[in-house]
């Protein structure tokens, strides 16, 4: 099942996804694969992982190298071998990094290339979360085009969720294909959740759970510690913890 | 598919990936070393149907533990012949990832495997991979009448493995790069550029990669055994139409067809008259320049401007989109590298100009007596200084130039006494219907303003 995580910068969206494959890392039956589209996130860390090479990296060598590889290699084998090197194995799951966007060459065969080498990669896992940007302009070109549930993550305003409604239509735009799509409203205090809920419902969104504002989370995040290494009993944690078993129901 | 093999063989295994941590043992790869060779040996040096393993084998390995791997094909049969080396060896990947719980990545002396540990359970070893791997290979290839495997294991005996198969690596890639366009029957075409190129087809032949610099012959070859049906195809050679302009009549037919009639032929090898059409994504493109006779050639990490005046950007948007443009040519810096390069147009001998980087990256394809005559950036910014260079190194599009120069002189005094206009019309429209436009709607008019009709002849004939 592919997972995307998506919402404006800001929103908390990189503190969800990985508290999303921590929850589901606990369940200790699954392979989780986590993927970091996002150039402006900081997936890795959140994890508590480091990233040597990068997809973007990959690309990058790829193309300055091709015109003087030898005739009997193919780049095609090259770059599956040098993305199944750049994916990042725990134990409880693999990271693999996108890097960061094009430069001005083409990557059209690159492109082509490296999307049909992740989605092979992606087959081999139960879950993949992956870490995307609003725009969603990583997630089609770069990765797999079949989202099974998109989370679109919104801070507490109105624009917020309106931001959400239109993340929805862009999905829809780009032809990028999900069976659910839900907004997961992040830092709630008690009075602001029942209304958000409601203007969701409004417009057409569906809520599938909402993360309290947690000290322990800012902590974290403040000194750069880990989020997956948050007390297990820590609200935000709990609220995704829900909200992944709903998911894999 | 065998008692003798403790795990399912089968096509839906392909695509399996081994996580770290479902893994049990980890061969070759980036953080250790490996390779694989398979060799067409003659019958009595093979013992069919045999596997060696030399060192230890799965069973004597540590859980977790990683492994050198060197994996050792023999194979003999009548009809075999060397050139199969490569093919048959480039399966070894696929029928491994056959076997359920082995994963093997990549090619050559850049292998990466691993066992899972589900299969090591279940008492997978390298020798039931051997097995697995004869039966695969007598099952898919009649012709290979005996075959034996050795797995290398034992760190000397891989070294030894990889030493002898990067001999014949060596061997094998100097037989390929000197493969052309008249040595092989089939061409292939790539489709990939046509969302935004509609009518680029792009045709790739051992002497001509893709514009991209991606799509080499060779890489056609793979991606169409990989996948059938994707944007790259086969396209028949067809009869040899001209040899020097690299036109054939299998690459007409195929562009027709693919570019919906708008491209009826093309020339691999030449900037003029039907050149190959350019896509948008090219790495450099050789552009005429008339005032010298010349050609230039620039490549898209070039920043500054060429001796027209204008960067590399600008000119590829007027170049690409998948039209034939008169004098400029989309390509890939490993066409600079091709043998053919610009053949038709006088190769090497016509190129003026260059940047100075892209001159540098590819030294040593250009001839030695050519490299010091041509041009760079910081020799020549604009067409002035450049003709000054040219004269100055006796660059060879000299000559050319001067017999034109008589010739125009002489065609010039002629035309100045022709040049009236037949008509002169304030507005003229015309419909453009079946107008030879590509990329263009359908229909449409062109209006010219103010406009004057030179003709050579004005034929005036009484209707009826």
């Amino acid at each position: 099942m592919i997972i995307a995580v998506s919402g404006k910068g800001g929103t908390g969206k990189t503190v969800i996804a990985s508290l999303l494959v921590r929850s589901l890392a606990e369940r200790n039956a699954y392979n989780i694969l986590a993927i970091d589209s996002d150039p402006d996130s900081n997936l890795p860390e959140a994890l508590g992982v480091s990233v040597e090479r990068t997809i973007g990296d990959i690309r990058e060598d790829l193309l300055e190298k091709r015109d003087n590889l030898p005739p009997g290699v193919s780049w095609r084998s090259q770059l599956e071998y040098e993305a199944m090197r750049a994916i990042v194995e725990t134990q409880a799951f693999d990271l693999l990094s996108m890097g960061r966007p094009e430069g001005p060459g083409c990557y059209c065969a690159a492109n082509h290339v490296l999307r049909e080498i992740i989605d092979t990669f992606a087959k081999n896992y139960d879950y993949v979360v992956i870490d995307t940007e609003a725009g969603l302009e990583h997630l089609s070109r770069r990765t797999t085009q079949n989202v099974d549930v998109m989370l679109v993550v919104t801070d507490t305003s109105r624009r917020g969720i309106t931001t959400a409604a239109r993340i929805k239509e862009l999905a829809e735009e780009l032809k990028i294909k999900f069976k659910h799509i839900y907004v997961v409203i992040n830092r709630a205090t008690a009075e602001t959740k029942e209304r958000l809920e409601e203007y969701a419902r409004e417009i057409g969104l569906e809520v599938i759970g909402v993360v309290p504002e947690d000290e322990n989370v800012r902590r974290y995040d403040h000194e750069g510690k880990p989020l997956v290494e948050l007390p297990p009993d820590t609200p935000a944690l709990k609220a995704v913890r829900e909200i992944a078993e709903k998911i894999v129901r | 598919m065998d008692e003798e093999i403790p795990v399912d063989v089968g096509l839906i295994y392909e695509g399996e990936r081994i996580r770290k941590s479902n893994m049990y043992v980890d061969l070759a790869g980036p953080k250790s070393k490996g390779a694989e060779l398979l060799l067409v040996v003659p019958k009595d040096e093979v013992e069919d149907g045999k596997v060696e393993v030399i060192g230890p084998d799965v069973d004597e390995m540590e859980e977790g533990g990683r492994y050198p791997l060197g994996i050792f094909v023999k194979v003999a049969g009548d009809k075999l012949e060397e050139d199969l080396e490569g093919v048959f060896e480039r399966k070894l990947h696929y029928f491994c990832n056959y076997i359920q719980g082995f994963m093997h990545l990549n090619s050559r002396d850049i292998i990466w495997c691993r066992i899972s540990k589900d299969s090591a359970k279940k008492g997978l070893k390298l020798y039931h991979v051997g097995k697995a791997l004869i039966k695969l290979y007598k099952t898919e290839f009649d012709v290979i009448e005996k075959i034996q495997i050795t797995f290398y294991t034992d760190d000397k005996a891989v070294d030894e493995h990889i030493a002898r198969a990067r001999e014949v690596y060596e061997k094998r890639d100097a037989r390929a790069s000197a493969l052309k366009d008249e040595d092989v029957d089939v061409f292939y075409s790539c489709l990939l550029c046509q969302s935004f190129a509609p009518t680029h087809v792009c045709a790739i032949t051992p002497s001509r990669s893709g514009g991209c610099g991606a799509v080499t012959w060779f890489e056609g070859r793979a991606a169409v055994k990989v996948d059938p049906n994707g944007p790259i195809t086969e396209i028949p050679k067809g009869e040899v139409i001209d040899p020097i302009k690299g036109e054939f009549s299998g690459i007409n037919e195929f562009v027709k067809e693919k570019s919906n009639g708008a491209i009826e032929r093309v020339y691999l090898h030449s900037i003029f008259d039907y050149p190959h059409t350019s896509c948008g994504c090219f790495e450099a493109i050789a552009f005429y320049i008339p005032e010298v006779d010349g050609i230039g050639i620039v490549h898209r990490d070039f920043q500054g401007v060429t001796p027209f005046g204008i960067p590399f950007s600008t000119m590829a948007g007027q170049v690409g989109g998948g039209v034939q443009s008169q004098g400029f040519l989309g390509i890939s810096i490993a066409y600079l590298r091709s043998p053919k390069f610009l053949q038709a147009d006088g190769g090497w001998n016509r190129i003026v100009w260059m940047p100075s980087q892209l001159k540098e990256r590819v030294r040593e394809a250009i001839p030695e007596e050519m490299y010091e005559k041509i041009a760079t950036e910081l020799e020549a910014s604009d067409l002035e200084s450049l003709k000054d260079w040219l004269k100055q190194k006796q660059h060879p599009v000299l000559e050319r130039l001067d017999e034109e120069a008589e010739e125009e002189a002489a065609e010039e005094e002629t035309r100045e006494q022709e040049a009236q206009p037949v008509a002169t019309l304030p507005e003229l429209t015309l419909p453009a219907q079946g107008m030879p436009i590509a990329g263009a709607p359908t229909e449409f008019t062109i209006t010219f303003k103010n406009a004057k009709i030179y003709a050579e002849k004005v034929i005036i004939r009484r209707k009826g």
